[in-house]
């Protein structure tokens, strides 16, 4: 993805996606570093910094081995004086939550933004959590958008109250504020602070108990002074009539559904609109100013109903009556993600008025699932499809401790193969207790390269430390690829596009004294079964085994095929030779072999990428390539990395 | 002029998030308010996709709610299928007759005459297209996308939102533009003649 459009002329209206917005509000404000790890719903706003970054020169931008790191990256800016952003997902923030509750103890010396993507309704996460209670948690102020609209302005205000206050601020987007593209009219970038000095202050940065019990008693007289601010901060607006005994409060994009369903209802004029966007703390003398002479408050908020509990915690404290709704009450869904429709029903349902979902056009036709699946010649998939083989062939009971990454779809049929799946690097910690307790199975951790080098490695050095035998498989594709393509330490490249020093995990294996490191060719699918073999009998002598699956991402072997004008070979069936014997599509299970209606095989020559993986997979020798096949196509298959540009 | 709310839907890899950024682009040429919650991620993988795209100076909200959907642009048949709830009772479908297996071993699909009798029991007005096999002779696959855009504009609603000169100025930055714009003469011709 490009992103031209983040240093669009100052003053224009352009295009652009709210991780963009929130992107080029770094710009406008002058921040010096930024980073983060990829994870949708965050990915592209280190993305379109670092698009900027080649083309200005500045900011330092980079994508860091983990959240925690690429916290601390920006932290220790931050403390130099120099104004930096964090960016990750919602689950990211778990990851880096050590450092989040210490910059909120010691401060910065200039802007701290933590931009945390929330992903409601779980479009590519494991959980659903709300990261605006690390706010109320870590006490650190909370800043929500409305939407992708507002994002920028939001971003830059944000930026701007962390400098101020010199506390670390989060700004919290979601899914559709993030993933929304829209109308944005951009200001004049800003010169950038690249450069700070540390100031020596052992009393504010060195967090030994004497130190942290002084400095949380500041934070707690900091925190009260931060919620008596935000009180009035002009983020937070109200319209409608002031006298209307009827209120609803819009939290973030919450804002933009209710000021929708009240337009809908016609209820605009009638009804006191409250929009709140420093949701954490809550503004308090604000809330008690608007809920007094209400009968009925009713809050709409993405996730938990977080700022719901804050309004109630005031109205009791102020002894308020008025009747509050929200996520705990019955009407508003408190799982997945806002919904117009439900939205404009809960508010009529509250407040008695008519209204039925629009009747929407129903069939009495089954419409089959389409989960997303491998990309037709992703290499793991003649890399599981090699790995079932030889579970079959060792008769052995094994349990697939899975991970986060394009190879958490083999969960799915015909695989099958990943049987835990919790969180980034949980394959080889989980691995190491289900190691110690099965007394029957075999454990084979499944994980990907950046997934490996981002929380992988202290689970394979505390198998060999504690002595837990499993079969670490390594999937090494030289990219984060589910969210995009970003490049790691395995790479080559960083940020920028700039050659970087390559870390290789053979090197990580064998330093941290795994007993054997087997590296396959993931395309090969005799040569990944023989190695796998090895190394699962060793798991089964009581060794800790690492098989490195090495190719290329199908993707990236296609880029680099047109950059180089390397010609990719088409499969076909031949007819004569096949037997129907359904292995390529139902075991092999490749988008582009489909079966015809007498129950042979046909390759849509469209879909085949020529990866040449199911050439072995055919018993028949049934699958051919019209041409003789590339040798340096083959080579751009087995290769991983990316090149510079 | 109205709200317009448009789907567009198919299968990941098929183009939907660029056909679905470039009528927001055309819309923005036109200085028109345009917002476009589009699928990332992990569903982009094969898997179902549906970009929700909203024209009109009242809206705020990213998502179309359920039975108010005017136009689906889709590009698959099954897809087609899966998002008609979203349809308006006047609602308009432009769909390609492409029909895309799920790779899911002894997966079960309707037939084209089942999902075509189907869509005609609707009452919805129903266009259908061989889109995808038109861009595939005009030697792309991936430019059904624009066949059905120049459709939509010649035939249906879309067409008093956006025009083919805004879209031909949003396709300029495109690598394989030409092609592009070809497939999209083509598709608005097709709908001239409907």
């Amino acid at each position: 993805m490009t992103y031209e459009e983040i240093l669009a002329e100052p003053g224009s209206t352009v295009l652009m996606l709210g991780n963009a917005a929130i992107a080029r509000a770094c710009l406008e404000y002058g921040i010096g570093l930024a980073s983060g790890y990829p994870g949708t719903p965050s990915s592209e706003i280190i993305e379109a910094l670092a698009y900027a970054s080649r083309k200005l020169g500045y900011p330092y931008v980079e994508w860091s081995i983990n959240e925690k790191v690429a916290f601390e990256n920006a932290y220790g800016a931050a403390i130099s004086g120099v104004p930096s952003i964090v960016a990750m997902k919602h689950v990211g923030l778990n990851v880096a939550a050590d450092p989040l509750f210490s910059s909120a103890y010691t401060g910065v010396e200039s802007s701290l933004l933590i931009v945390s993507a929330d992903d409601p309704a779980m479009w590519s996460s494991q959980n659903e959590q709300d990261n605006r209670w690390y706010g109320l948690h870590a006490y650190i102020p909370v800043f929500e958008p409305t939407g992708a609209q507002d994002a920028r302005s939001v971003t830059l205000e944000a930026l701007k109250f962390s400098s101020d206050y010199k506390h670390p601020v989060i700004l919290r987007s979601v899914t559709r504020v993030s993933h929304t593209r829209t109308n944005i009219t951009v200001g004049q970038l800003a010169k950038p602070k690249l450069y700070g000095e540390f100031k020596r202050d052992t009393s504010r940065w060195v967090l030994v108990p004497s130190n942290a019990r002084r400095l949380r008693e500041e934070l707690i007289a900091k925190w009260d002074k931060i919620t008596k601010d935000l009180s009035d901060n002009p983020l937070n607006t109200s319209e409608g009539p002031r006298d209307s005994r009827i209120l609803v409060i819009g939290v973030g994009v919450g804002y933009r559904y209710s000021r929708e369903a009240l337009q809908r209802l016609k209820l605009l004029d009638t009804v006191r609109l409250l929009k709140i966007t420093t949701s954490i703390p809550p503004p308090k003398s604000l809330i008690v100013r608007e809920l007094e002479g209400k009968n009925i408050a009713i809050i709409v908020e993405e996730g938990d109903p977080v700022f719901e509990d804050q309004v109630k915690i005031i109205a009791y404290d102020e002894r308020l009556d008025t009747k509050i709704y929200g996520k705990k009450t019955g009407y508003i869904p408190i799982t997945g993600e806002l919904k117009l429709e439900d939205i404009t029903k809960a508010l009529a349902d509250i407040l008695g008025l008519n209204y039925r979902v629009k009747s929407s056009v129903r069939v009495n036709i089954e419409i089959p699932p389409r989960p997303p699946v491998l990309c037709p010649g992703c290499p793991y998939r003649s890399v599981f499809y090699a790995i079932r083989r030889v579970i079959k062939k060792l008769k052995v009971n094994v349990v697939y401790a899975g991970d986060i990454g394009c190879y958490s779809l083999v969960v799915n049929p015909p695989f099958n193969a990943q049987d835990t799946l919790v969180e980034m690097g949980g394959s080889i910690g989980l691995a190491n207790g289900l190691s110690h307790t099965l007394r029957d199975s075999i454990v084979i951790a499944t994980i990907g390269d950046s997934t490996f080098y981002h929380a992988g490695i202290p689970g394979t050095i505390n198998a060999v430390y504690n002595r837990a035998p499993m079969t670490i498989l390594v999937l090494d594709n030289g990219v984060t690829a589910m969210t995009g393509h970003q490049p790691h330490p395995g790479t080559g490249l960083d940020a920028l596009g700039r050659e970087a020093r390559r870390i290789k995990i053979e090197d990580i294996a064998k330093a941290s004294g795994v007993d054997s490191v087997l590296i396959a060719k993931s395309f090969n699918i005799r040569d990944v079964e023989s190695k796998a073999e090895l190394a699962i009998r060793e798991a089964l002598n009581g060794k800790v085994s690492m098989l490195i699956a090495r190719g290329s991402c199908i993707l990236t072997a296609i880029a680099k095929s047109r950059r180089y004008k390397v010609k990719r070979p088409v499969y076909s069936i031949d007819l004569d030779k096949c037997r129907a014997c359904t292995i390529c599509y139902n075991a092999f299970a490749c988008p582009a072999i489909i079966p015809r209606g007498d129950g042979k095989a046909s390759i849509d020559p469209r879909i085949c990428t020529g990866c040449s993986a199911c050439v072995d997979v055919c018993p028949f020798e049934a699958i051919q390539s019209i041409e003789v096949v590339d040798e340096t196509w083959r080579g751009i298959l087995d290769e991983v990395g990316l090149d510079s540009e | 002029m109205s709200n317009l709310n448009i789907l567009v839907v198919g299968v990941g890899g098929q183009g939907i998030l660029t056909l679905s950024r470039i009528i927001g682009e055309s819309a923005l040429r036109r200085g028109l308010k345009v917002l476009i919650a589009e699928t990332h991620g992990l569903s982009q993988r094969g898997g179902s996709v549906i970009v929700h795209v909203r024209i009109g100076d009242d809206i705020e909200a990213p998502l179309i709610p359920l039975g108010e959907c005017d136009l689906m642009l889709s590009l698959e048949l099954v897809e087609t299928l899966r998002y008609l709830n979203y349809m308006g009772n006047n609602g308009v479908i432009v769909s390609d007759t492409l029909i895309l297996r799920p790779p899911i071993p002894r997966v079960k699909i309707p037939s084209y005459e089942e999902i075509i009798t189907t869509l005609k029991n609707t009452g919805l007005e129903v266009h259908l297209l061989d889109a995808s096999l038109e861009a595939d002779r005009l030697g792309d696959i991936r430019v059904a996308n624009m066949i059905i855009l120049g459709y939509a504009i010649s035939s249906t609603l879309l067409g008093k939102y956006i025009d083919i000169d805004s879209v031909v100025e949003s396709l300029a930055h495109i690598p394989g533009k030409e092609l592009n714009i070809k497939a999209l003469s083509m598709g608005f011709k097709f709908g001239v003649k409907h």
